[in-house]
């Protein structure tokens, strides 16, 4: 086996970071694992995922174009999907960083927890990207802002590779001055007013900083997660009078909606456990499968 | 359930749910409350502090309240179902694309589409065989056109189009029409009339009756007719029977209070709220319809109809010993229109004049024709022969609608033939049969027009129509065939279908033949066959050529021991007689024979007449003996319906003569 070359933190650092610009993120950064453990959690740390992660890189990639904030809401809802993009340039970077520098990388699963309901997710992404200064909590949620690239979505890496870590943001863009003069008017900023479940509330201090944030993620949840809607038109067919009213209940066209949602969204069902190929010699294996192979490959033809 | 444990497994009781749903929901992350902003300035203090409300893991949970793990993420996401409303997220649907949520303006979907539990009662009445109604969809005769849609068709392509004009005169734009429409449908909508809902009218034949049922259709209301000579007695059971929401009616005249008896009847129809009087003042407990008009906004009406949905809710003529209610979707409403046009070819630059009231089908039916055809209505508020005539002569109409008994009145009177009757290309006569004479008459008085006929009934409108291209006789004297989509055929009482040449209760089918009368099982059963022919209750035959003739109404028969008696043509030779103003024959009981004829005559001017008289002069026209009447009625004045037709049921009781 080919003994590997010294890394330079910051070198790596630096190319991992380019890496994920040129693969389509806007930012990246790195978090300190440290402060992460600190804030996370329990069972939400990234050493309950993989005790070996030394370092968390975080990656933003666009949300929505300027077209897509101008589209009715039931189609906008489907741009999330630009998260996939965060995903995949994470994903491309645990490749990268394997097949680069030898060391260990994972694709921080980006969903939810399997044993705590779909509401809670494996690991706060957006605890990521604050820590490694990409980005801020707004008073809408708290879902992260910033200053130049706005909202986006997130993925992370965690990895082996002990990288120098970045600072959080020294300022946070929210509220912006016009959302502070509504505030100072109305009582509630932008978000506050236009929210369509009224779920955003709170206060901005004199300063014009944002003194509290209340957010009622439940009420939130009622306009984006149909999971929960699954079993109660479920139950309310069960328990419906007649079997037209039964009929309505699964087969109208919202309901059915949701069912396209579980067998297209379904992965585990649809033969994607991939315990097959974890147990495959060839997929796993193969000379050229395991990219450390193939950096150990590339490393001993360079030696030679 | 987490790893498949059961309750009992992990000790959840609904107790312990109870005791502890609120507290862990509030500490989960569903209630996220942060002060500052901490983890961004790393303040380690204030981050532990706020560990409560900004979220904690159900470990954490557990912990902080002495529940096992299990127990919390149980209990948290039973709680995430229960407090979960999965009808929130409707309001998706009405935002973006430039619309933003308001608090203060946002109406609950259910709320918005709600309708009333008559209003889906009503539509009941449109539940045709699927066959039926598929057909029609199929082949074209249905489609999504709406009155709404048609009105602002013209306002849009033609805004300075006259649509309306009256005798004295004045002139309604349709752009101005769409607009006064708009606003009264939402002043309508402002007083709580919902789509679904009926409204009620009685008025002649005035632009406010056109406004009205512009604005009823606008927001899916249903306009309900009620016949201009109807008092409270008549109208009570027909506002009940449609549940009617709210009427609209005249001011009180000398001779009738129509808000005061509309308020009355507001006591007796549960359902009937509110009572609308035409002109800008309006009595104590009613509104005034030009002040809903002038206050009413343009809002663009959100929910407004489809073609599926009912229209107008009309009550069969009177005829029949109980009317019955008519409803007419769009489909079926406009269907008729739009198949009937080709033989009319009307345009926009026609100027069309109606005879017979909007409050009848026949009405309704020619008003929407001239809708169509983005033409001008010229409006005739009450019929008598002179207004009848002048106003041909001064609005110069191009397109006449007419019942027999309206050119029978002018030929009587000596009309026909002193007026200027050039501006007229068609004239259709319909609402009862026509004798040919009358037909000739009003065909000789047209220098540049031509009679057609045309049949139709409340049930079905246009089912029968002569060419206006085809010869005299056959326009004059027959109903000609179907119009196009409709089926027709001859049925015994026995139910077979019978050849050209035999006369028989006149059964048709096609697009505009409604499902069924609402709320009237009895009636249903007798009148429609159940796979779309509908029993007419009039006797027809079909010549070979295909022509059909009315013969007569089946109730009219009078069975004299044996032999059945058809009165329609015996009466068209007694309306002939110079002393008849109008006749009608209908059956009295007899001991021996079972039925004797009766004749009924409302004499011309001071005339007198026998019933030798009647027999001589039936004997000179070669009608049989055994077809003569053996009794004589003379009544001051006929009874009719709005379309001028005889009730011969209110001819009883029968007085010796």
């Amino acid at each position: 086996m080919a003994a590997s070359p010294p890394i330079d933190p910051q070198e790596a650092k630096n190319a991992i970071l380019e890496y994920c610009l040129r693969k389509g993120a806007l930012v990246a950064g790195v978090a300190d694992i440290s402060i992460v453990e600190r804030i996370a959690p329990e069972g939400h740390r990234p050493s309950d995922i993989w005790p070996r992660a030394k370092s968390i890189i975080s990656v933003g990639v666009g949300g929505q174009t300027q077209g897509a904030w101008s589209v009715p809401a039931k189609a906008m809802g489907y741009f999330g999907s630009t998260e996939t993009r965060a995903y995949s340039v994470a994903y491309g970077c645990s490749f990268y960083i394997e097949n680069k520098f030898g060391k260990r990388a994972i694709y921080c699963p980006p969903d939810m927890d399997t044993e705590a309901g779909p509401r809670v997710p494996f690991q706060s992404l957006k605890l990521h990207a604050e820590v490694a200064g990409i980005g801020a909590r707004s008073l809408a949620g708290d879902i992260l802002l910033h200053p130049e690239f706005g909202y986006m979505y997130f993925a992370s890496v965690f990895t082996e590779l002990d990288l120098p870590p970045d600072a959080p943001m020294a300022e946070n863009p929210c509220p912006t001055p016009s959302c502070v003069d509504l505030f100072r008017k109305s009582g509630q900023t932008p978000c506050m007013k236009f929210c369509p479940v009224q779920c955003l509330s709170g206060d901005i201090d004199e300063n014009g900083k944002q003194a509290e944030m209340r957010y009622d993620m439940a009420s939130c949840a009622e306009m984006t997660q149909q999971f929960e809607s699954v079993p109660g038109v479920i139950a309310d067919a069960i328990r419906a009078e007649s079997d037209e009213e039964r009929e309505d209940l699964l087969f109208d066209a919202e309901n059915k909606i949701l069912w396209y949602k579980l067998s297209v969204g379904s992965g585990g069902l649809l033969a994607q456990c991939f315990e097959c190929m974890r147990v495959c010699p060839i997929a796993t294996q193969a000379n050229q499968a395991d990219p450390i192979h193939r950096f150990e490959h590339r490393a001993a033809g360079d030696d030679a | 359930m987490t790893r498949g444990l059961k309750r009992d497994q992990i000790g959840i009781t609904e107790e312990l749910i109870q005791t502890f749903g609120e507290t862990v929901f509030e500490l989960s992350h569903n209630r996220q409350v942060r002060r500052g902003d901490p983890v961004r300035e790393l303040n380690w203090e204030e981050i532990e502090k706020q560990r409560p409300g900004t979220g904690m893991s159900d470990i954490e949970i557990a912990r902080r309240l002495g529940l096992t793990h299990d127990q919390t993420t149980y209990i948290r996401t039973i709680m995430e179902r229960r407090k979960f409303d999965r009808t929130k997220y409707h309001r998706l649907y009405d935002l973006g694309g430039g619309r933003r949520f308001r608090a203060e303006r946002y109406v609950p979907h259910p709320e918005r589409f709600s309708f009333r539990p008559e209003a889906v009662a009503l539509r009941k009445a449109l539940d045709f065989d699927p066959r039926i109604s598929s057909k029609h969809l199929r082949l074209g005769h249905w489609n999504a056109d709406t009155v709404t849609g048609w009105l602002q068709k013209w306002a849009k392509d033609t805004p300075d189009a006259i649509a309306i004009r009256t005798a004295e005169g004045s002139e309604t734009s349709y752009s101005d029409l769409d607009s006064a429409s708009l606003r009264l449908a939402n002043a309508l909508l402002e007083l709580g009339i919902r789509r679904g809902d009926v409204v009620a009218i009685q008025l002649p034949n005035t632009p406010d009756f056109m406004v009205v049922y512009f604005a009823v259709t606008r927001i899916g209301a249903v306009l309900s007719t009620l016949h201009m000579p109807y008092r409270g007695g008549e109208m009570e059971p027909l506002l009940r029977h449609a549940s009617a929401r709210a009427v609209v009616c005249a001011p009180a005249t000398d001779s009738y209070d129509a808000p005061a008896t509309m308020r009355e009847l507001c006591g007796r129809v549960d359902t009937l709220e509110h009572v609308i009087v035409t002109g800008a003042e309006a009595p104590d407990g009613t509104l005034a319809l030009q002040a809903l008009v002038d206050g009413g906004t343009s809002t663009v009406i959100a929910n407004p109809p489809v073609a599926s949905d009912p229209a107008i809710l009309c009550f069969t003529s009177g005829t029949s010993a109980a009317p019955k209610a008519v409803v007419h979707a769009y489909h079926t409403l406009l269907g008729n229109n739009r198949i009937a046009a080709k033989l009319y070819g009307m345009t926009s630059d026609d100027v069309v004049l109606g005879g017979p009231p909007f409050t009848h089908a026949f009405g309704i039916c020619v008003l929407n024709f001239t809708l169509m055809a983005g033409a001008t209505a010229l409006l005739m508020p009450a019929f008598s022969p002179p207004s009848l005539m002048d106003l041909i002569e001064t609005g110069r109409p191009s397109v006449l609608f007419v019942a027999p008994a309206h050119i029978a009145a002018c030929q009587k009177a000596g009309l026909l033939d002193r007026h200027d009757l050039s501006s007229v290309r068609i004239a259709t006569i319909s609402g009862s049969a026509c004798p040919p004479e009358v037909a000739h008459a009003l065909e000789n008085a047209l220098p540049n027009g031509s009679v057609g006929q045309m049949w139709g009934m409340t049930e079905c409108f246009m089912g029968l129509h002569t060419p206006f291209d085809g010869p005299a006789a056959i326009r004059c004297e027959s109903l000609g065939s179907t119009t196009p989509s409709f089926e027709a055929r001859m049925v015994s009482p026995e139910g077979a279908i019978l050849p050209d040449g035999e006369e028989a209760e006149l059964e048709i089918r096609g697009c505009s033949v409604i499902a069924g009368y609402f709320n009237n099982d009895e009636a249903n059963r007798t009148a429609f066959t159940g796979d779309g022919w509908f029993r007419t209750g009039d006797l027809a035959r079909r010549d070979g050529d295909g022509t059909i003739r009315i013969t007569g109404r089946v109730k009219d028969v009078i069975n004299r021991g044996g032999i059945k008696i058809n009165p329609t043509d015996i009466e068209a030779v007694i309306d002939s007689h110079p002393a008849v103003l109008m006749s009608a024959i209908a059956p009295v009981p007899d001991g021996i024979l079972g039925e004797k004829a009766c004749v009924y005559i409302e004499l011309q001017g001071d005339s007198s007449i026998t019933l030798e008289e009647i027999c001589r002069w039936l004997e000179t026209q070669s009608v049989a003996k055994m077809k003569w009447p053996e009794k004589l009625v003379v009544v001051d004045r006929m009874p009719l319906t709005p379309t001028r037709k005889i009730i011969k049921g209110a001819l009883c009781p029968l007085p010796e003569s």
